[in-house]
Order: structure tokens, then C-alpha cells, then sequence
């Protein structure tokens, strides 16, 4: 097997063991679903089946999903650094990117077993079924979702090895991420001047596309516009994240971000 | 004796903050300067209080720090810039629990380990199995870490730092915390290795330690190297029986770091 295939499965199943040997990332990946769902659920039992699986199915999947993949990812780094691991990782022959990149596919599977665990529990506990009007398209959209909320999570934790104080932006940025993007309503209701803050966040387009497979898809424009916006909004993230890895090898190690200090 | 380790006039500035409300920002001299080299197969111990500046010459020379000025080469490679090649041959171990995954088993370790050093799957297999046996941890290694002593934590770090084979191993405080058994399992550990052509460069506060391994010693203080040579000269030069004399009539008023 390839050398970087073997480190990218290893870390993979590394951070997978590491992950679900924690107290607190079993409550995020099964508890919390619970907890976002059921309470999501109470605010729209009285809307139709469509509202239901679009706000309280979706947005509680991505609510676990992003906790799981973006937050924990970012949130990793600074375990690994705490532990001393990073240093250990990153003077490794090994790409450092590879290693990362691992370790987030690894919180992808977790992020999306969770994001399962929602819908299942809301389908089993009300009875509401999730239906979808185009399948297909919602089956590429998740794919292009999932590889956006990776490259995401790249980012972070490249950001996160540079700059220690990237820890604090980014759990105060956690909740106002969630509602920036719409997971629980449209972003139509939020004030006009959040709506570019909105929009250069994937999420918000996922959600959008993944509604409107949901209600199936009346104006084909309008969802290849959103559509545009997550693939273009990928590419970047995904540029970016790579820009950071080349740059971090130097940075990093100017500016002794790898250890506790 | 070919040079492996070659240092010099290296120095390194930390940028640091202080105070909470009127942050003020603070440029702190660690190395200023310092300059020494270590031969194949060589014992070197770097000797100093903390803060002296002796993990950052260790994390220079294991590319986990950039020099802010100075070269630093191992092997002839910059520690800053040929890191490509250097890495594989070389690697660190830091006294303490740390630098491990306590979550999971020893061999989960070293077998995560192994992997990051494209280390092959033939070579793991006799590999890991005889470092578990050399350190002592045979019989738990599918016990998670966390349920070891720190004694044995610090004995799978030995084992970690050892498996990529390395030509040159850096120690940082090995010896900490270990018991005399541990201890003295660690130092034969070290000995074997320089006779078989390892380069290794080490830290620590104990003195008879020092005295015991290293064929010469560096003692920095404040960032400057202030004496090397071997154990026996320095204690001929300062007219003293013991290193431990050496040490103190050198810190003297420089204790405060």
C-alpha cells in the first residue's frame, strides 16, 4: 500500500478510537443530535411534513455534522498540542497535511454517523418519514457537502496550528456560524446586512440546495446558482487550506505555535 | 571524528506578552549566540537551569524551531530547511508523559508511529514487538497508556523515539521521574546505542547522569554556552571532584534565569 494511503487510513482510525474513547465526543455525536433535534422538533410540530424534514431533519444533520467535523477537528489540534502529540506529528517524514487530513476524514465518519443519528431518531420517535422529491440530486449535493465541510475543517485546524488564540474565534464562532447559516430557519429572516456573511459560508448553499431536493425543485436557476456558490466556496476553502499547509511548515515553526508554552 | 551535530553562533528571540489588560510585548533572548558541535557515535550532554535555553536548542536541531539567526546542520542538513531529509533520521524524546496517545494501547502507539515514518509493515512486525521487549512493556503493551505508571509511559516514549531506527537521537530530560531501575534500563539503553554508531545528544539536571554517559559536556546558562569539554577536563579546570561542583561554581550568581 502507498506510504501516504497507509498514514491517511492510520490517522483516520487513529482519531476515530481517540474520538469515541471520550466522554464528551460521545455526547456530541449521540446526546446532543438528541437534545437539537427534539428540541427543533417542538418549535415545527405544527408545520407540515416538508417544513419538518427541511428544518428539523436538516438542519439538526447539519448541526451534528458541523459540531462534529469542523468544530472537533479545530478543537483536535489543540488536544494534540496539549498532549504534546503535534510536535510529535509534525516532525514526522510524513506530509503534516496528510496526517490532518486523516484525522478529519476520521470526524467526517464520526460527523456522519451522527448526522444519521438525528434523522433516524426524529423518524423513529415522531413518525415523520424522510422523504425527498430528487434523491439523486440530493445524494451529489451531500457528497459536494461533505468534501466542503472537510476542506472546512482543513482550514481550521491549519489556522489552529499557526495561532493558538484561533482556539477562542473559533468557539465564540460556533453558535453565530449555526445561524449565519440557517440551520434552523431561512436566512430570509435575518437582517439584510448578514446576508453576505451568510453566503460565503457553504452550509448556508447546502442547506438551500438540500431543501429544495427536499420539496423538489421548481426553479432549476436558482438551484444552480446556490449549487455554483458550494462547489466555488469549496474550491476556495480547499485553496486556502492547501496555502496554509505550505505555509505552515515555516510559520509555525517561526513563530513556536507547536507546543505549550 | 566526522561532525553530525554542528551548531553555531545560534541564536533564537521568543515574541511574548505581558500583563491582562495593558498587554505589553516582550522579546525574549533564549539562545544568544551559542556554538558547539557533537561527533558520530558521541554522547553530548547539554547541561543548564531552566531556561537556559536547552530545549531550544533541541527543537532547533529536531526542526520543531526556526533559528533566528546561526546555523544549526545534522547529518549536514539544516535543521531549517532541509527538514525532508533530516527528519527520518533522526528523532526526540521529552522526559514526561506527554507525546503519547494515552487513550489507546502501546502497540496502537507504536504501531501509529511506525506508520507516520513509512516504516513498512515486515519491519514494523519485528520491530515493534522487540522495543516493547527492550523497554519492558511486553506484557501490557494492549493496555491503554493511561492505565500505566508514569514510569512505564516514559519507557514507551523510549520505545517511540527508537523506532524509526535513528541516527541521531535527541533526549530532553530523559530520565525524569523514572525510578533508579528505569533509570539506570534507560542509560544502558543509551550507552548500546552510541556503541553502535547512534549520535546522541542530551539534557539533564542530573549530574552523576551526566557524568556517568556523556563523553562531553555543554553547560549554557542564560541563553550562552559558558563551558564544554569532557567531564574529566572540566573537572580538572575548575579543580573539583565532582560535576555537581563544576555546575554550581559555574552558575553561581547566573542561577536566575
Amino acid at each position: 500500500m502507498n506510504a501516504d494511503l497507509r498514514v491517511l487510513i492510520s490517522s483516520s482510525l487513529l482519531q476515530m478510537k481517540q474520538s469515541f474513547s471520550r466522554s464528551m465526543f460521545k455526547f456530541c455525536m449521540v446526546v446532543y443530535p438528541l437534545l437539537y433535534g427534539f428540541t427543533l422538533y417542538m418549535l415545527y410540530k405544527d408545520h407540515d411534513r416538508e417544513q419538518i424534514i427541511s428544518y428539523v431533519m436538516l438542519g439538526s444533520a447539519v448541526s451534528s455534522l458541523w459540531g462534529t467535523i469542523s468544530f472537533s477537528s479545530a478543537g483536535d489540534i489543540n488536544r494534540e498540542r496539549f498532549m504534546g502529540a503535534l510536535e510529535i506529528i509534525f516532525n514526522a517524514p510524513s506530509r503534516f497535511m496528510i496526517i490532518m487530513l486523516g484525522k478529519v476524514i476520521g470526524n467526517t465518519i464520526l460527523g456522519t454517523a451522527s448526522m444519521i443519528i438525528s434523522i433516524v431518531f426524529i423518524v423513529v420517535s415522531f413518525g415523520v418519514p424522510f422523504t425527498l422529491a430528487d434523491p439523486f440530486l440530493f445524494a451529489i449535493i451531500f457528497i459536494i457537502g461533505i468534501l466542503s465541510f472537510t476542506a472546512i475543517a482543513m482550514l481550521l485546524s491549519g489556522l489552529l496550528t499557526i495561532s493558538r488564540s484561533t482556539a477562542v474565534l473559533m468557539n465564540c464562532l460556533d453558535y453565530p456560524i449555526l445561524i449565519l447559516c440557517g440551520v434552523a430557519f431561512p436566512i430570509s429572516v435575518l437582517p439584510q446586512w448578514t446576508i453576505p456573511f451568510s453566503y460565503i459560508l457553504s452550509p448556508t448553499h447546502f442547506l438551500i440546495l438540500g431543501r429544495m431536493c427536499v420539496k423538489g425543485i421548481s426553479d432549476y436557476n436558482l438551484f444552480s446558482y446556490h449549487l455554483l456558490w458550494l462547489i466555488g466556496l469549496t474550491f476556495l476553502y480547499t485553496l486556502l487550506f492547501l496555502h496554509f499547509y505550505k505555509v505552515i511548515d515555516i510559520k509555525a515553526r517561526q513563530h513556536a505555535t507547536l507546543g505549550v508554552i | 571524528m566526522e561532525k553530525v551535530i554542528v551548531v553555531s553562533d545560534l541564536y533564537r528571540n521568543y515574541a511574548s506578552t505581558t500583563g491582562i489588560i495593558r498587554k505589553q510585548k516582550k522579546n525574549v533572548e533564549a539562545l544568544k549566540g551559542i556554538t558547539f558541535d557533537v561527533g558520530k557515535g558521541e554522547i553530548f550532554g547539554l547541561l543548564g537551569p531552566n531556561g537556559a535555553g536547552k530545549t531550544t536548542t533541541i527543537k532547533i536541531l529536531t526542526t520543531l524551531l526556526a533559528p533566528s539567526r546561526g546555523k544549526a546542520s545534522v547529518l549536514g542538513f539544516s535543521s531549517f530547511g532541509d527538514e525532508k531529509h533530516l527528519r527520518p533520521e533522526i528523532n526526540f524524546i521529552f522526559g514526561g508523559e506527554r507525546s503519547l496517545y494515552w487513550r489507546l494501547s502501546a502497540y496502537d502507539n507504536l504501531r501509529y508511529f511506525s506508520d507516520l515514518y513509512k516504516i513498512d509493515i515486515q519491519t514494523q512486525r519485528e520491530r515493534i514487538p522487540a522495543l516493547l521487549e527492550l523497554v519492558g512493556i511486553s506484557e501490557k503493551q494492549h493496555h491503554k497508556v493511561e492505565t500505566y505508571s508514569k514510569g512505564m509511559k516514559q519507557r514507551l516514549q523510549i520505545a517511540r523515539g527508537l523506532i524509526n531506527d535513528p541516527q541521531v537521537l535527541f533526549l530532553d530530560e530523559p530520565t525524569i521521574g523514572l525510578d533508579p531501575t528505569g533509570a539506570i534500563v534507560l542509560r544502558d539503553i543509551i550507552k548500546n546505542l552510541a556503541k553502535k554508531g547512534k549520535t546522541i545528544l542530551l539534557t539533564t539536571h542530573y549530574m552523576q547522569e551526566a557524568d556517568d554517559l556523556c563523553d562531553r559536556i555543554g553547560i549554557i546558562s542564560k541563553g550562552e554556552m559558558v563551558a564544554l569539554d569532557t567531564p574529566e577536563n572540566l573537572k580538572l579546570k575548575y579543580n573539583s571532584n565532582t560535576l555537581e561542583d563544576v555546575y554550581l561554581e559555574l552558575m553561581g550568581d547566573n542561577y536566575e534565569c
